[in-house]
């Protein structure tokens, strides 16, 4: 008898998963092994590592700049998260109601989602010129003088969240429409019927139907966010101070400006901890809270 | 239906991918028995300058030359990465400000031996800063291919206008006068007196003309809370906050001064002549002056950059190497350099090739000869990514207004502290790694 691995059927299959499989392997899994590794080695890329053991973790608590920084990265989360959902579902709802040329108006709301960040980055960066600027020039019509966004203590992490709820509710819109999309029309024909006003239908009917689509949308929101790095580093470096330094601009800076590698990997496995735990938590709450037509 | 892979195609198809992989694994290595080097390039007009450089190596050694240019944002993390997976090239460029990090950490190898063991190399051709700033722990780790001071840059036009006569060519103004000057000319939002960037790379300057520095001589201690370092950054903050005689700062990322003065309504500039082949494109009539005097003089910061050799270069390639390290920091090239106006040459048989314009360009040969005026290498760590960082994330806020000075360099203090101390254990690993 042919043994099952040298089945045509199952070859092939291996072969169609093999291209995700190995950059599976080698751009996800191998390199958390590595870091788990690095982590607790003393390694600055030029010389033999020295075994570290747990030190690097240990440096982690008295490191204030460790959790300003992590302490931004969550500010930067749970803000711009929600944000960028309400945006998201406030467009594609307006988009489900039937306008005419509807792929034009999808089409022009994703173009921020596909434009790289470095571009959308600079943009932004000269429409927050506090004088001559878009925000502020706007701002002024209304009798309100805007602040020097990029350079101020308060509004540079808002300003940051701003550009990108921008950047990103396209992503969210799409995934939210196509969900809409697929709601029987016979369930709000039916919650008609049983005298339901537009916001019972909406909250009875849209949103658990919709709620496969919101939480994919959160989760992949969340883990994204967390990795905030480049309109940080385009728009404000960081700054003014260590205000909008993100944990990823600072495990990219102590790994490969600092040369403190075993130091960075230990904090990337922190971030990978709080993603896996808040990722995890969120997969409990679904059970609850997410409804499966089928 | 079933069909089977025959062993001989699984292993003809496991070989092929074997091949692939090794092939694709060749292509990133060195290419033997050529010159390969490395260095940073931004825009089509220095890879002119590196395209000649490599030609001129090829006319010289007679062997191919393979130049790797990347843009300089980039330079510094893809150099660490071809120095780890052993694919850098033979020789690569490396800013002044860099050259600790990587001696202290065993990526680059000393040149004492090759140097001593070549006579023809003549080592006093070259400035002394340019040998300090290539230098750590006594050794020489790199061969400058450029050195300059900071100078002081003004819109003659500007000045002319104001009815306010040209600054001496050799004398430096004092602080005071500068000062005055400065707010003279400030007519805002129209026009301003001062632009510099609102960064420890401009700050040094003030502080040694004031007699300071970042740290104290043996690189142990923070020095920035000395009385001469804090008046000097004091002094440059109240040129910002207090007379308000520079342009207002919108964004701490792309604040240039250069940009600024390009404008053509900022009358004084803090720049180095490396940005003179920038500021040639100005629409009016400007000129470089010596730095101005503090307490301690004109002695404001001098860079370079140089050429080094990776560790992992060794037996024939390292020969190579040298050959190749002499070519590129000689008259010939640095003449190549010099004339296309990317900065002032390393070697004095070569300075008078960093001609004219503008009028007062010879000024930097003097200052670095020691004929005028001063200037100070600039004084590194083996950490100075760390310090910049630490430095760049307070500093800034004062040039705002957000931190009073003593407040900003009090917070730092302790922080510098540690990473003087790092940088002591830094110092003590590479002495053990020599031992």
């Amino acid at each position: 008898m042919t043994p099952r691995w040298r089945n045509k059927e199952t070859i092939a299959a291996w072969l169609f998963i093999l291209p995700s499989l190995i950059g599976f392997l080698i751009f996800t899994a191998g390199p958390v092994v590595a870091a788990g590794v690095i982590s607790l080695l003393n390694w600055n890329l030029f010389s033999s590592p020295t075994f570290a053991g747990l030190r690097n973790f240990a440096r982690l608590g008295p490191d204030p700049t460790f959790w300003s920084a992590l302490g931004n990265t969550a500010y930067f989360t749970f803000l711009s998260v929600p944000l960028t959902m309400l945006v998201s579902l406030a467009l594609a709802l307006l988009l489900n109601q039937g306008l005419r040329r509807i792929a034009v108006f999808r089409s022009l709301l994703l173009l921020p989602y596909a434009t790289i960040t470095v571009a959308v980055a600079f943009v932004w960066i000269w429409l927050y010129i506090p004088h001559g600027g878009l925000v502020n020039t706007v701002l002024g019509w209304f009798g309100v003088a805007g602040p020097a966004w990029l350079i101020s203590d308060h509004w540079a992490m808002p300003a940051l969240i701003a550009m990108s709820v921008w950047k990103s509710f396209g992503f969210g819109m799409v995934v939210f429409l196509a969900g809409l999309q697929a709601i029987p029309q016979q369930l709000y024909e039916a919650a008609r019927v049983d005298g339901s006003s537009a916001w019972q239908s909406f909250r009875n009917v849209t949103v658990p139907m919709l709620s496969p689509a919101l939480f994919f949308v959160i989760v992949t929101s969340i883990i994204g966010s967390f990795q905030v790095f480049d309109q940080a580093l385009i728009m404000t470096n960081g700054g003014p101070g260590s205000r909008t330094t993100t944990l990823v601009m600072y495990i990219y800076r102590t790994g490969f400006e600092n040369y403190d590698q075993g130091y960075a990997a230990a904090q990337s496995l922190v971030l990978f901890g709080f993603i896996v735990v808040i990722t995890a938590a969120q997969f409990v709450l679904q059970r609850r809270l997410v409804h499966y037509d089928n | 239906m079933r069909s089977e892979l025959s062993r001989r195609s699984l292993l003809k198809y496991t070989g092929a991918a074997v091949a692939a992989s090794g092939l694709l694994s060749a292509c990133s290595s060195r290419p033997p028995g050529a010159a390969t080097w490395s260095m940073w390039s931004s825009s089509p007009a220095e890879r002119k300058v590196w395209d000649a450089f490599s030609q001129y190596v090829e006319q010289q050694l007679m062997i191919e030359s393979v130049p790797t240019l990347t843009p300089s944002g980039g330079y510094p993390t893809k150099l660490d990465l071809q120095l780890v997976s052993g694919t850098a090239s033979l020789v690569t460029a490396l800013n002044g400000q860099l050259i600790p990090t990587y001696a202290a950490r065993g990526a680059h190898r000393p040149l004492d031996d090759l140097i001593a063991a070549d006579p023809d190399f003549e080592l006093d051709d070259f400035y002394p800063a340019s040998r300090k700033i290539s230098t750590f722990n006594h050794q020489i780790y790199g061969i400058g291919f450029d050195v300059a001071p900071t100078v002081l840059y003004y819109n003659k036009t500007l000045l002319a206008k104001a009815g306010i006569a040209a600054p001496s060519r050799t004398e430096p103004m004092t602080w005071a006068t500068f000062r005055e000057l400065a707010k003279e000319l400030t007519r805002p939002p129209d026009q301003y007196g001062f632009t510099c960037s609102p960064a420890i790379d401009d700050l040094v300057s003030w502080i040694y003309c004031a007699g300071g520095n970042v740290m104290n001589d043996d690189g142990s201690a923070s020095a920035l809370n000395a009385p001469e370092a804090t008046e000097a950054i004091q002094f440059v903050i109240d040129l910002f906050v207090k007379d308000q005689v520079t342009p207002p700062i919108s964004n701490l990322v792309t604040e240039s001064s250069l940009a600024n003065f390009l404008e053509g309504n900022v009358a004084f500039m803090q720049n180095g002549p490396w940005q003179v082949v920038n500021v040639r494109k100005a629409k009016f009539d400007w000129d470089v002056v010596p730095f101005p005097a503090g307490a301690a003089g004109s002695t404001p910061r001098v860079s370079g950059s140089s050429f080094a050799i990776p560790s992992g270069v060794k037996g024939d390639e390292l020969q190579l190497a040298w050959k190749l390290l002499k070519t590129l920091t000689s008259t010939g090239a640095l003449d190549i350099y010099a004339k296309a106006g990317r900065n002032n040459p390393a070697r004095l048989s070569a300075g008078s090739a960093f001609k004219p314009p503008p009028d007062n360009l010879g000024v930097v040969r003097d200052i670095l000869a020691g004929k005028v005026a001063g200037g100070h290498p600039f004084d590194v760590t083996t950490n100075w990514n760390q310090v910049k960082q630490l430095l760049g994330q307070d500093l800034p806020r004062t040039f705002l207004g957000q931190v009073s000075v003593p407040e900003a360099i009090e917070g730092l203090t302790p922080r510098l502290d540690v990473l003087m101390k790092q940088h002591q254990d830094n110092i003590r690993q590479a002495e053990a790694r020599k031992g």
